[in-house]
């Protein structure tokens, strides 16, 4: 479905002079500095596949994005989607692709929903009667009915995504594009949101890329992730072996029988004591769980204990913040 | 391109319908449009009823070449009100054009419907009025040829101003604010050539005649149509010339246009 090869994009970014007249230095001469948004990557995904795409903010997803969706031309590499090249055949390209940008709508601010998705029908050319099949599907899926005859300027944000969901995939894409599609909704809106990707990518066997800063939405939704800093393809592969990889902080807490001045054993560390309560990290690498609990319970008295996994979004902030991934 | 004449169509009218939601503020547009092109062209006629003519152009003649152009340059705004450079930067500027490049349609066509400002019409009305008053003014000898050749005076006229607007919506791609320089040319153009080019001084009118031709698409074709003489002495297909000046400028807006879509893809403004 994607085959992206060595793919490179350079942005030429104006330097801004600073002090004294900084404004008529700018408009006199112009220093440029090279920021390569998109340093060399290489990946390929098969139909069918949901993939996180996953990376801080400035990290180079959205620019890969772009050039997936054909907005931004490659300074240099190979990018075929769906057998074509997305920015040489943009009128074909994008009649079998959805995009959706948590950010911005697609739908005509000023015409109730309903007249919107009929619009686009027309611009997709989609047949009527898969039209309509489609059409009461997702208004069911998405529950969009209360509002269909309201204009989009008038719906909350919750409402406002479930209809960009609908529009882009009415004239059913292979391919979706979901950049953070759940930015700025309530617990309830985003979990009505992932249920519905996920009946996509499953039911209809709609490839998806997702860019998300919610790792609950990577967590339910993909197998696969890819991790993007400073424009570098820092990982790709399974959710799972990303966890293995760098969970190396696992956690122990302990409820000891009595007080103990020194709490101290080999392989972990204590970071934090509350009475008699004591947690220890630990990584996977070093020591097992099994191993450091007799190894604690050689020592002390214990009354109660539990083994806490670090959840993704830990491990994932470790990741950008310590860069463990460089190399 | 049929079903991008339909889409064209309907795009169209989501934007009439959008407009006309909000009817007080649209008859508010319509209404202060249609008073401002009054009171100008009310001024103009006050200082013509003093001095009786300019450079030997009567009022009604006067009334002629303006409403011509208030007429023209009307229906371009409102044609290409998608690619007035200050509302088009905009788009730039929010990355909504990012939308546009994400559809199945022809951009241009796209384009072209982002805005339909219908309070225009207040304009093209007010226009075609004084473009009235001006025939009853004047004692036009009509002949088929004329009649015929009107229309195509204006529309050389409209796609004129129309390429102007899409050289300054293109190059809003790398200025991102649309530039002053522009407006000196499409509002600066359409108001010289609503009075009779001889009344400027020689440096001005041969500008907006070997730079930017724009004195063929109103003032030899009224010279024409009313007979009067050609005090410049050009080839007697002078008047003829608007149709040409008109397609070329709109032809090479729009490889502009083509290019600049382009660079924006590149860079990623």
């Amino acid at each position: 479905m994607i085959q992206v090869h060595n793919l490179h994009k350079h942005f030429k970014v104006t330097r801004h002079h600073q002090g004294r007249l900084a404004g008529v230095r700018n408009l006199l001469t112009r220093e440029y500095r090279l920021v390569k948004a998109v340093d060399n990557v290489s990946f390929t995904i098969q139909t069918g596949e949901l993939v996180g795409y996953l990376g801080p903010n400035g990290a180079g997803k959205s620019t890969t994005i772009k050039m997936l969706t054909g907005l931004l031309v490659p300074t240099g590499g190979d990018l075929v989607v769906n057998g074509r090249i997305p920015h040489q055949s943009r009128q074909q390209y994008v009649a079998n692709i959805g995009v959706v940008f948590g950010q911005r709508t697609t739908l005509w601010w000023d015409l109730p929903v309903i007249e919107s998705l009929e619009l686009l029908q027309h611009v997709y050319r989609v047949p009527a009667d898969r039209f309509r099949q489609n059409l009461s599907e997702f208004t069911d899926l998405l529950d969009l009915k209360p509002f269909l005859h309201t204009p989009v300027r008038s719906l909350s944000l919750g409402q406002r995504m479930r209809a960009d969901l609908c529009a882009a995939l009415l004239h059913d894409p292979a391919l979706l594009f979901l950049d953070e599609p759940t930015i700025g909704l309530d617990v309830v809106a985003k979990e009505r949101i992932r249920q519905f990707i996920q009946h996509v990518n499953r039911e209809r066997g709609t490839t998806i890329i997702l860019t998300t800063h919610d790792l609950q939405d990577v967590e339910k939704l993909c197998e696969r992730v890819m991790i993007i800093d400073h424009g570098r393809l820092l990982f790709d592969g399974q959710l799972n072996d990303l966890r293995e990889r760098f969970d190396g902080r696992r956690e122990l807490l302990v409820d000891m029988a009595e007080a103990y001045e020194d709490v101290s054993v080999e392989g972990a560390q204590v970071v934090a004591r509350d009475g008699w309560q004591v947690t220890y990290q630990f990584s996977r690498s070093s020591v097992t769980a099994s191993e450091l609990i007799s190894r604690i319970s050689q020592r002390y008295r214990i009354r109660d204990l539990a083994v806490r996994e670090p959840d993704i979004e830990a491990t994932i902030r470790r990741i950008y913040e310590e860069r463990l991934l460089e190399t | 391109m049929r079903h991008t004449l339909t889409l064209y169509r309907r795009l169209l009218g989501v934007q009439i319908r959008s407009q006309l939601q909000y009817r007080v503020a649209f008859f508010m547009d319509l209404l202060a449009t249609g008073l401002t092109v009054c009171l100008e062209f009310a001024s103009l006629a006050l200082v013509l009823q003093r001095f009786q003519h300019i450079r030997g152009w009567t009022m009604g003649e006067v009334a002629f070449l303006y409403g011509m152009v208030e007429i023209a340059f009307g229906i371009m705004d409102l044609v290409f009100s998608g690619f007035d450079p200050g509302r088009f930067g905009q788009e730039v500027r929010r990355g909504t054009f990012d939308q546009i490049l994400l559809r199945p349609v022809n951009i241009t066509v796209q384009v072209l419907t982002l805005d339909f400002a219908l309070r225009r019409l207040a304009k093209i009305t007010v226009g075609i009025g004084i473009f009235i008053v001006g025939l009853q003014g004047t004692m036009i000898t009509w002949t088929p040829a004329k009649l015929l050749y009107l229309p195509f005076v204006l529309g050389s006229m409209v796609c004129f101003f129309g390429g102007l607007f899409v050289v300054g919506a293109t190059i809003t791609f790398w200025t991102v604010e649309s530039i002053e320089v522009m407006n000196i040319l499409t509002y600066g153009g359409s108001f010289t050539i609503s009075y009779p080019m001889s009344i400027y001084p020689d440096w001005l009118r041969r500008f907006f005649t070997y730079i930017v031709p724009a004195i063929f698409l109103n003032y030899y074709p009224a010279l024409y149509i009313l007979d009067k003489p050609d005090p410049f002495n050009f080839p007697p297909i002078a008047p003829f010339l608007a149709p040409l000046v008109g397609l070329i400028t709109l032809a090479l807006s729009l490889a502009f246009w083509r290019f600049g879509i382009t660079h924006y893809q590149s860079t990623g403004t």
